[in-house]
């Protein structure tokens, strides 16, 4: 990979619109040519930490470096930056060539070196000889891929995207992701990328970084994230996961122990960080760790099964009320009765700490971008 | 929706046209009466001619009046796109009750009664030396005109998407930039409209300008007041077909051109 961008770095970048706190002091260091994806829901302010990298909004406190370079106080125009917006924000008036172009004819590029480096970037995402067509004339998808072009022909220093995929169907959008990755490779610009779809950042991403209430939770692989989620938040939002919660009991080093509301016994696991004995926390079993087992003193009711070809996706309910979801290979067979035993081994649970931020509501931040945005 | 006896239809049709007679028959009767060849209007008229189209463009007063309402209408138009557009941008600007303000402000000569508009302009105009002068009327004119502009203006505005804007800037242009090659081509339908409108109304206002006019700034309808006092020849109906005739023309290009803009994908 060919490493064209540059580094972005927020030093304790922190925003409120009104008295609504959108973002916390952040930290975060995205290397030149990495695709780092903001996986969060809605008012987690991941919208907000990128508007704030591509200048359209100055933050309350913190430098934002691009290269080592402060560019805080820059206006967007003066920074370099590629930016697809969520609807594509593309200019209806003008040919696909002329958006393309927009960049270049604002930089002033001579004409032949403008003609030639335009078609080159929409060959690039393969919409070569559309360039006189208008942009009603394409189908989502090509529009998608027409922002591309028109963020990547000026050569930024690095590739700002914002829930690109949101407007596109279940199967363009997991076609239009490969090609997104596709590009990225080839071109080994630096991208941020910004979705509430786990699925997307799984497939596109080099480091994931969660985020909840204005504050990134982790940052890592998706690797680190699903093996060695930091909290529960982190453990719900990213894979199918068993969390049951409950309080935690005993800590020893590395070992915990965890009494989960509504059920009688205990769950040992691996101990995460963070963790203090009498305070809230969850015991996370992976689907496909969880075992049926007619000896099993755990006794779960079955209420759903799907049959996905190669696995059995089955959902369980305990006494409690607890849903939990198991999965297991389908040539195993589908369990007869309707009363199972679960069970699992105590070396693939993980005990995390479960507890709430203090923080302004989500939906008070969600309001507040919204406000921001228009 | 079910379909109708054909003797519905007719009756429909028929009392239709019926009310678009009644409205429109006594302006176009103006077309008639001006190709009278006596002194006296007569409809439909006894001989045919044209001979008070040649005595209206042979009379240099009449000539005179014509130019100033060009002069007049080209000066109030130019004005109150300038402004009116830069006023709908500035009200997309503000939030809540000074927004409501100011387009009540912008707004009131269309509800204000033109008679109280023109006898205080009168006075003010007095003051200033402003009365009898083409500058003069014309800045009459743009209090008419401007709420034609600030509203096609801003309906146009409400079909640009912020997310362009900010997609511009982006991408390295000038705010100058941005407002060229995004903002006007957007509301060009708008600004265009706004444009047409106001060339109509200041070419048909009579009431400001008869206050304002004076000698040197004689409009075609003051003259026309003027004239319809003392004598009434067929030259009266000329000069009425004329307005209509120009006021049609205007209208009917600025349909065409909005029915381009939307075939475009851009405008109203």
């Amino acid at each position: 990979m060919i490493a064209s961008g540059q580094s972005i770095r927020f030093a304790g970048v922190a925003h409120s619109f009104g008295a609504v706190r959108a973002l916390l002091p952040i930290e975060l260091e995205v290397r030149p040519g990495e695709f780092l994806t903001l996986l969060g829901p809605s008012g987690s302010g991941k919208t907000t930490l990128l508007n704030i990298a591509a200048g359209y909004i100055t933050p309350g406190t913190g430098r934002v470096l691009v290269a080592g370079r402060d560019v805080t106080d820059l206006p967007p125009r003066r920074r370099n930056i590629g930016m697809v917006f969520q609807n594509y924000a593309l200019f209806p008036h003008l040919s696909v060539f002329e958006n393309v172009a927009y960049g270049l004819r604002a930089r002033g590029v001579a004409a032949a070196e403008l003609d030639r480096r335009t078609d080159a970037a929409l060959e690039l995402v393969r919409l070569g000889g559309y360039g006189r067509r208008a942009i009603r004339q394409l189908s989502g998808g090509q529009q998608q891929r027409v922002a591309l072009a028109r963020a990547l022909v000026i050569e930024p220093d690095a590739l700002l995207m914002d829930e690109p995929l949101g407007a596109l169907d279940r199967q363009l959008r997991q076609h239009v992701q490969l090609e997104i990755r596709r590009l990225h490779r080839a071109h080994g610009r630096t991208t941020i990328y910004v979705t509430h779809d786990q699925e997307e950042a799984l497939v596109m991403s080099d480091r994931i970084a969660i985020m909840r209430d204005g504050a990134i939770e982790q940052t890592g692989s998706a690797q680190d994230l699903y093996r060695r989620p930091v909290n529960a938040f982190v453990a719900g939002f990213l894979g199918e996961s068993n969390l049951l919660r409950g309080t935690l009991v005993a800590l020893d080093g590395a070992r915990a122990r965890l009494k989960p509301d509504g059920i009688e016994r205990t769950i040992d696991g691996a101990a995460s960080e963070g963790l203090s004995v009498g305070r809230r926390a969850a015991a996370l079993i992976r689907p496909e760790a969880v075992q049926l087992s007619p000896t099993a003193a755990l006794k779960a009711r079955l209420v759903e099964s799907v049959y996905l070809g190669d696995v059995l996706s089955m959902r369980l309910s305990l006494a409690g009320g607890q849903v939990v979801l198991c999965r297991r290979f389908a040539r195993d067979g589908t369990p007869e009765s309707e009363t199972q035993g679960i069970d699992w081994d105590p070396r693939d649970v993980h005990i995390l700490p479960d507890e709430a931020r203090e923080a302004p509501g989500r939906e008070e931040i969600k309001s507040a971008e919204k406000e921001e945005e228009i | 929706m079910a379909e109708r006896s054909p003797g519905f239809r007719f009756a429909v049709h028929g009392l239709g046209s019926l009310v678009l007679a009644f409205l429109l028959l006594p302006i176009f009767a103006v077309v008639p009466a001006s190709l009278n060849y006596g002194s006296f209007i007569r409809l439909p008229p006894e001989v045919w001619s044209t001979r008070w189209y040649a005595r209206f463009f042979a009379d240099r007063e009449w000539l005179t009046s014509l130019v100033t309402s060009f002069e007049v209408a080209a000066i109030a138009t130019a004005v109150s796109a300038l402004l009116g557009t830069a006023g709908a941008l500035g009200l997309t600007r503000i939030g809540g009750r000074l927004r409501a303000a100011l387009t009540g402000l912008i707004l009131a000569p269309m509800i204000v009664p033109v008679i109280v508009t023109a006898v205080s302009l009168y006075y003010v105009g007095r003051y200033w030396g402003m009365t009898g002068t083409v500058p003069g009327l014309a800045m009459a004119h743009v209090l008419m005109c401007l709420p034609f502009v600030v509203l096609n203006v801003g309906v146009s505005l409400r079909a640009l998407d912020p997310s362009w804007l900010r997609a511009a800037e982006g991408l390295g242009a000038s705010p100058a930039r941005v407002f060229a090659t995004v903002t006007l081509p957007t509301i060009l339908p708008g600004l265009f409209g706004g444009a047409v409108f106001s060339l109509i109304t200041s070419f048909d206002e009579v009431v400001l300008s008869i206050f304002i006019a004076g000698v040197q700034a004689k409009t075609l309808p003051v003259k026309m007041w003027e004239v319809v006092r003392l004598e009434f020849t067929p030259i009266l109906s000329v000069a009425s077909t004329l307005l209509i005739g120009l006021t049609v023309l205007l209208f009917v290009l600025f349909r065409l051109a909005a029915a381009r803009a939307r075939v475009a994908g851009v405008g109203p």
